[in-house]
């Protein structure tokens, strides 16, 4: 029987799948067109703008302070960074002091936000890669910290609560030793995440020598933070170009080793963020201990006019460095506001890396970059 | 069935003009349905037991909302997939699509023939037992390549060819793991084997004591076994994070309830066939289950064989909630590079170990140094 | 491979294995650590600073319309008449709470502290409209009526106390 179709025109080179918007793993809306050999990706093209608000272009439309809370929608996941982020670059570029005890909160809050956005890029990895037990515990740890962030400014996502100029209130009473016992209950699980999964063959083997990016690489692609940091790059805004208070605190700068597999792999990305939390966690307990009194709000006109000028403050925030780029011509709105996310320049990388690598591997690159899409699209 | 037939027919007179063969049909039937109830049960329990274990070990409840502790639960669900629309894609294979879950639900349930499930209860004692569970479950690869190809859709089609590379691969530890039992029994037929751990009082008639390579043929034979159903670390072809459900993504309703039961009934094969060959079976420890009257000493049985064979159930679960998942090649190298060289290392040392110790077992040797 | 590292694959693997085995066991056994609350029976305490649904305290509102002016997403409407006393009466006062984010930024901002956030936070209608929450209970075009009356009552009075003043004037000329 003669078939109906020539077989010349039977593809059975490449498969074109579409990871599409809707996937367990991509982390948010992201769309990945894989053109495949089989198991084997011959091409993976990341689609992003499913999520695009216009952020900027609503930037320009309100005040300073009214942006605010739309950066808590930048990276929802890390959302104390990200306010805080904006707070510092429009005191930088109006020239605004912060009370000390303001900068403290704001890096305490930061610290805490950087842990509890880690335990997500953990427990969603572990679960992406079939172990859907560490995730639960991830989100237990996760409600003591919004537990806290709600006695703090009322919220458990969207914080708004750096304001230009400080804070919007004042932590509550007990909120420090609250703190210290959440670090106190926090530490030792780390240590158990790692013995659970962390070190397992199963695990080690999924992520090492999977899409290993050399320091070069990830410098020419602009990648920042942990991603950067896993390549062996011991670059932290945090060390190398201080702000805030985080001059007087202690911490180490966790890099990438290569300690299972090739340096710059999915696992040393992996653990260069199981080793911040713990860097955070001794940032952290220095924090809630030098902490001094006073005023938490410095005095900001109501109707708040900056010069005429431009600034590009950046600031080490979980997913890499987020930076805000402001032109003002010197009215109550910015006239421009560029936002420069750590997960939007980590995706240039994503076609390079995967070439090569199979499809469950993708995931496995996902994952490990620990992208969030509000943040890619904005 | 003939034997329990001509029981039936001389125990009550006023059948004695039906012919036996009818006689034998209808107890066929009667034991297929009991087994079909059992499967059904297991299949709705065992989910539900399986999201109690989950939530146990997560840090959370499971159900617990439909009947007391939820216990419900499966009953509802199963409502639920029978009320589902049924849908079959528009440019799917629809004889193939239609008869794939057919074919998985037979290759699980028709190894439930010869699981011995007490000292008389067993549908067909094969005297080819072993060998027949291990062609009868190949099915399920014929079924699963079905699904995924015919759902015209590209994940399920990875799915089920990731599926079929896995189950074919792991058939052959799966059986040599299972063969150093065969050995010491001498034959195939599940019951012969587990009759033939009944010598020693207690735990120590165990296969699984016998001596340290079917101790490790034990565990071998578990890992492998959680391959053969899809379990994580082995669920590649139903990746739920990565490929969204892999070969039954296009199921729905009673078709999709089928794949679920299946992969419920092969994990109870497993643990059966484990029990059965390596934990004793239905043997009930301090007892001779055989000495007591038909009626207690089957049921006796049956309760120390469920037991067994669902404590290895709840292991099962266990590591499925523990471990993440293994990627396809190194599935494929884990099966090729260490289980049949192990499992075929196995078996020789236990051939050896007959040979040299004219098949007596570590505790049968000591009992006989003690006994003279 | 050598077959060192072949066994050692095999001991790290089931080592690996065994403890998070051990991991997952403790948890498993040990019922105390559920930490699932099962809503609607046990439902969370909000904290004070909860963020929730807005309440104005239509008696202390001013109709400043700094919380209108402030707010990112415009979700705030009023509409004020001046009255009798100079002072604005308040004539329709809504909150879309579809629009707003629950930013706080209004509750910072009010003078007179009559909008705060309450705790609540479960509100699921049929209707897109009924979003929309309104504060001001009494009829639009009754407050404006009244608050019309009022002001030409005042007006009138006004007027008869200036002609009143006016009569009772002296001649500034009669004297020398």
């Amino acid at each position: 029987m003669k078939p109906n179709v020539p077989v010349e025109a039977l593809h059975t080179q490449e498969m074109l799948i579409n990871m599409g918007p809707q996937h367990p793993s991509t982390h948010g809306v992201l769309r990945v067109i894989l053109r495949t050999d089989g198991e084997v990706v011959v091409n993976a093209r990341p689609d992003v703008g499913y999520l695009h608000r216009g952020l900027e272009k609503i930037g320009e439309r309100v005040t300073y302070a009214q942006f605010m809370p739309f950066t808590d929608r930048l990276d929802y996941l890390a959302a104390m960074n990200c306010n805080c982020a904006w707070a510092w670059a429009v005191e930088n570029l109006a020239g605004i002091e912060v009370p000390e005890r303001a900068e403290y909160i704001r890096v305490i809050v930061c610290e805490l936000n950087r842990i509890s956005s880690h335990l997500i890029a953990f427990g969603s990895f572990t679960a992406d890669m079939g172990a859907f037990t560490p995730f639960l515990y991830s989100i237990r740890e996760r409600e003591k910290v919004n537990d806290l962030f709600e006695a703090a400014c009322g919220n458990r996502l969207t914080y708004n609560y750096a304001r230009v100029g400080g804070v919007s209130a004042d932590l509550p009473q007990g909120f420090l030793e609250k703190t210290k016992e959440f670090l106190d209950y926090f530490e030792p699980k780390i240590d158990e995440y790692n013995n659970l999964i962390s070190y397992n063959k199963i695990f080690v083997h999924r992520l090492a020598n999977v899409a290993a990016i050399s320091a070069d690489n990830a410098v020419a692609y602009g990648l920042t933070g942990p991603n950067l940091r896993g390549s062996g790059v011991s670059f932290d805004l945090r060390r190398d170009e201080p702000y805030s208070v985080y001059p007087k605190l202690e911490f180490d700068v966790c890099v990438g080793t290569g300690e299972r597999g090739v340096l710059g792999d999915c696992f040393d990305r992996y653990m260069v963020r199981i080793n911040e939390m713990r860097q955070s966690v001794r940032i952290l307990r220095q924090a809630v201990a030098q902490i001094p009194e006073g005023p938490v709000l410095a005095k900001v006109p109501r109707v708040f006019k900056p010069a005429a000028g431009e600034v590009y403050f950046r600031s080490e925030c979980p997913r890499g460095e987020t930076g805000f780029y402001i032109i003002s011509d010197g009215t109550g709105n910015p006239s421009r506001l560029k936002i420069r996310a750590g997960s939007f320049v980590t995706m240039n990388i994503f076609e390079t890396v995967t070439r090569g690598l199979m499809i469950a591997d993708i995931v496995a690159v996902i994952g490990s970059f620990d992208i969030i899409l509000p943040e890619i699209d904005r | 069935m003939e034997v329990l037939a001509r029981s039936l027919i001389s125990a009550f007179p006023v059948i004695s003009g039906v012919p036996l063969w009818a006689v034998t049909l209808l107890i066929m039937v009667v034991v297929a349905a009991i087994l079909l109830v059992f499967f059904l049960t297991f299949g709705g329990l065992g989910s539900y037991v399986l999201r109690k274990v989950a939530g146990d070990i997560q840090v959370r409840i499971g159900p617990n909302r439909v009947g007391p502790y939820g216990i419900l639960q499966f009953l509802a669900d199963g409502a639920k997939l029978i009320l589902k629309e049924d849908i079959i894609p528009a440019k799917a294979d629809r004889f193939l699509f239609v008869l794939a879950p057919y074919l998985v639900f037979i290759g699980s349930f028709s190894a439930f023939v010869v699981v011995p499930f007490g000292v008389g209860l067993i549908a067909a004692d094969l005297n080819i037992g072993v060998y027949y569970v291990m062609a009868v479950t190949s099915l399920v690869v014929i079924g699963i390549l079905m699904a995924g190809w015919a759902s015209n859709n590209k994940w399920a089609l990875l799915g089920g060819m990731r599926a079929v590379a896995q189950i074919v691969s792991y058939e052959i530890p799966v059986a040599m793991a299972l063969l150093p039992a065969v050995l010491i029994a001498g034959s195939l037929s599940l019951q012969d084997i587990v009759r033939s751990q009944g010598g020693l009082v207690g735990i120590f008639g165990w296969n699984l004591f016998h001596n340290p390579f079917t101790f490790f043929s034990f565990f071998l034979y578990l890992t492998a076994g959680q391959a053969e159903t899809n379990q994580t670390p082995f669920d590649l072809p139903e990746a739920e994070s990565e490929l969204v459900s892999g070969y039954n993504v296009e199921y729905s309703g009673i078709r999709y309830a089928f794949f679920f039961l299946a992969e419920f009934g092969d994990m109870f094969v497993v643990a059966a066939l484990a029990s059965a060959c390596f934990l004793g079976g239905w043997h009930v420890p301090f007892f001779r289950a055989e000495a007591l009257p038909s009626l207690w000493g089957n049921l006796l049985s049956l309760g120390a064989f469920l037991a067994k064979a669902f404590g290895l159930v709840l292991v099962m679960m266990w590591v499925r909630w523990t471990l993440p998942r293994l990627r396809v090649d190194q599935l494929m190298r884990m099966s090729w590079k260490y289980l049949v060289p192990l499992t075929f290392v196995n078996l020789l040392g236990v051939s050896l170990w007959l040979l040299v110790f004219k098949g007596k077992g570590i505790p049968q040797l000591i009992a006989s140094i003690f006994t003279g | 491979m050598g077959l060192r590292e072949y066994i050692n694959d095999i001991v790290e693997a089931v080592v690996t294995t065994v403890k998070g085995m051990r991991i997952t066991a403790r948890y498993g056994i040990d019922a105390r650590e559920e930490v699932t609350q099962q809503y609607p029976e046990e439902r969370r305490e909000t904290d004070e600073r909860f963020r929730g649904f807005l309440l104005n305290d239509i008696a202390r509102c001013t109709s400043c319309t700094m919380c209108v002016k402030v707010c990112p997403v415009d979700c705030i409407s009023l509409e004020a008449v001046r009255g009798a006393d100079k002072k604005m009466v308040l004539v329709s006062y809504d909150i879309n709470i579809m629009r707003c984010m629950y930013c706080g930024l209004c509750v910072e901002v009010c003078p007179p502290k009559s909008l705060v956030h309450t705790g609540g936070y479960e509100k699921a209608l049929f209707n897109r409209g009924d979003f929309t929450l309104h504060f001001v209970h009494e009829d639009a075009a009754g407050i404006k009526a009244r608050v019309a009356k009022q002001v030409a009552e005042a007006a009138a009075k006004a007027a008869e106390a200036a002609k009143a003043a006016e009569a009772a004037k002296p001649e500034p000329e009669k004297k020398a």
